[in-house]
């Protein structure tokens, strides 16, 4: 016989009540997890949007990337020895003109690689977000760093750095804008053999967006604020079953003394468990993908498949032992006590 | 005599102190009848029957029941005879809350293994609640029962698997006069129409008349 359906069926309310917490929960922790991931992706999608593989910088410039300047007989040898690597960097700055005013962007550029797009001398390729803004081929920038001007060759996507546009520009007009033939960093992809160069410090992509200071800062925050949920979610489960177990112990002790098994009475709160998770769940992803398409283009929210599966498994583990952990006093329940109980209150 | 009792002791220790409430107690059951356990309060009558039926172990001596002996037994095999061959009645009716009169009866069918297929227990539960007066309530949540009815329907939950020892621990204690009459009526009529051993603790002395033998317990023996 299903107890945990029957049981769920007739005192539906407490059910119910537990059912919207939990839809409630993980729905605001697969929204806040959509916008860590998508401050994340705004801040550094330049550099999570690289394949696996290593980076590097000088060891001197003591993990800050724009203080790094790798000395050009080393490049040449490492983009030698290695296929696909290649070396890049990063600025901050501006770009200025009559229509369109002052746009801040990060400047990049690379020796020629698969990840960053060419550009030529005098061309610029934006991020695609603004294009949205109102930019278009074509346009003409000023830079007060540079004697030359900047024309707009396209438009390519996922190029955000430090919550700013990236704006791809050839290394010459990088070296004549920063005064310096050096690049910054080398990235070499995981096919070729990653190993130690010196003076030059090694980061996995993962490690280095931990060295920028505002990643780190917001990412601990927000997912602080994730597996608080979380916590809380399996909590709830906990508290919820021990405050009916409680009322139940006499049930249990009673359902134990004519003979049900112990193994019974933990089936029937785990398929409740697992019912009001799983259907709170559906409709918490529904509703937060839901949200990701409505939500305005300039906030940053992207919550991908993987992170909400990810996400939803842990809701369910922490469900499991939320229940489990207060299903204990089930085992506790003993048939005496139960009769004893009912003797004495009435 | 499908069960017996030898010696049985039970000391309960709280803190230094050990205190003997059974002290040596020889039963035995016979089918169709029902045996009344009377006696002062505290003289041992709930632990006697918790024991016989299992749900506590006793210090000493040696239960027999059925050709087994249920004091060498571990608890699952313990469980299982309670679930296959042991009913229970208790003072208040203990039903299932979210269960209707049908469904504790079926409950208590699948937790004894029945062979029966689930036409022919559904069957057998009408005819249980129809023995108890209850078929037209089967579909009734404990919650709209009276408290009588709650204890038929309790009666018929503790033999529709048609078990061979029915305990019941004062089970009139929370019913009027009337009902109690009604109910105990009721146990007499089948402990002998399915011949079923019945041991019944009582205080009231109107319900021994409905008893086949009386035993008078005294300080943890039978007086
Ligand atoms: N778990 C226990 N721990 C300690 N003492 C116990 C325990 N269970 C019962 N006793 C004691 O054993 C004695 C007999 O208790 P029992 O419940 O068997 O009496 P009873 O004859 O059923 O009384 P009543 O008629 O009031 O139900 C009492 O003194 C009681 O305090
Ligand atoms: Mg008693």
């Amino acid at each position: 016989m299903n107890l945990a359906w029957k049981e769920m069926k007739k005192s539906n309310t407490k059910f119910v009540i537990l059912g919207s917490i939990v839809f409630l929960i993980s729905l605001l922790t697969f929204i806040i997890s959509g916008l860590a991931n998508g401050l994340s992706q705004d801040n550094a999608a330049l550099i999570k949007n690289l394949p696996d593989g290593t980076i590097y910088m000088e060891t001197a410039a003591e993990e800050t990337h724009a203080l790094s300047a790798i000395d050009t007989d080393t490049e040449k040898q490492v983009l030698m020895e290695n296929d696909g690597a290649f070396a890049f960097s990063i600025q901050m700055g501006f770009l200025l003109n009559e229509q369109d005013g002052q746009q801040s962007v990060a400047f990049a550029t690379s020796t020629g690689s698969a990840e960053f797009p060419d550009v030529a001398k005098g061309d610029i390729i934006l991020d695609r977000s603004l294009e949205e803004d109102g930019i278009k081929q074509g346009d003409i920038f000023n830079n007060s760093q540079l004697e030359d001007e900047f024309t707009v060759a396209g438009f390519t996507d996922g190029a955000k750095y430090s919550h700013a546009a990236v704006a791809f520009i050839h290394p010459d007009d990088y070296a004549d804008m920063y005064r310096t033939e050096q690049m910054q960093m080398l990235f070499v992809p995981e096919t070729a053999q990653p190993r130690t160069v010196s003076g030059l410090q090694s980061f996995s992509t993962e490690e280095f967006l931990n060295t920028l200071p505002s990643y780190s800062a917001e990412q601990l925050s927000l997912s602080m604020i994730v597996w608080f949920l979380v916590v809380i979610s399996g909590m709830l489960f906990a508290i919820f079953f021990y405050m009916m177990n409680i009322q139940k112990l006499g049930l249990y002790g009673i359902l134990k003394a004519i003979g049900v098994k112990t193994g019974a009475l933990f089936r029937m709160i785990w398929t409740q468990m697992l019912v009001i998770t799983a259907i709170a769940l559906i409709l918490s992803i529904a509703i937060s993908q839901l949200f990701g398409r409505v939500a305005p283009s300039d906030m940053p929210f992207h919550l991908p498949v993987d992170a909400t599966l990810q996400l939803t498994a842990v809701f369910f583990i922490i469900g499991f032992f939320g229940a489990t952990l207060s299903g204990l006093q089930i085992r506790k329940a003993t048939p005496l006590q139960a009769i004893q109980q009912g003797e004495e209150s009435a | 005599m499908i069960f017996t009792t030898q010696d049985i002791q039970k000391t309960f220790k709280t803190g230094e102190v050990a205190e003997e409430i059974l002290k040596g107690i020889d039963l035995s059951l016979t089918e169709g009848e029902i045996t009344a356990l009377v006696g002062a309060s505290g003289s041992g009558k709930s632990t006697l029957l918790t024991i016989a039926a299992g749900l506590q172990a006793a210090s000493g001596g040696e239960i027999h029941f059925d050709g087994g002996e249920l004091t060498a037994m571990n608890q699952e095999q313990i469980r299982k005879i309670r679930a296959q061959s042991f009913g229970f009645v208790f003072q208040s009716p203990h039903l299932v809350p979210f269960l209707t009169a049908e469904e504790q009866l079926l409950l208590m069918l699948e937790t004894a293994g029945s062979p029966l297929s689930k036409k022919q227990r559904r069957e057998e539960v009408d005819k249980m609640l129809h023995s108890v007066g209850m078929a037209h309530r089967k579909t009734a949540y404990p919650a709209s029962l009276s408290g009588g009815e709650k204890q038929r329907v309790a009666i018929a939950r503790a033999i529709v698997h048609q078990p061979k020892l029915l305990f019941a621990d004062e089970p009139t204690a929370s019913l009027d006069s009337t009902k109690s009459h009604e109910v105990m009526g009721l146990l007499q009529q089948l402990t002998k129409t399915l011949n079923i051993a019945t041991l019944m603790v009582t205080h009231e002395e109107d319900m021994l008349a409905y008893a086949d033998r009386v035993i008078t317990m005294k300080d943890g023996r039978f007086a």
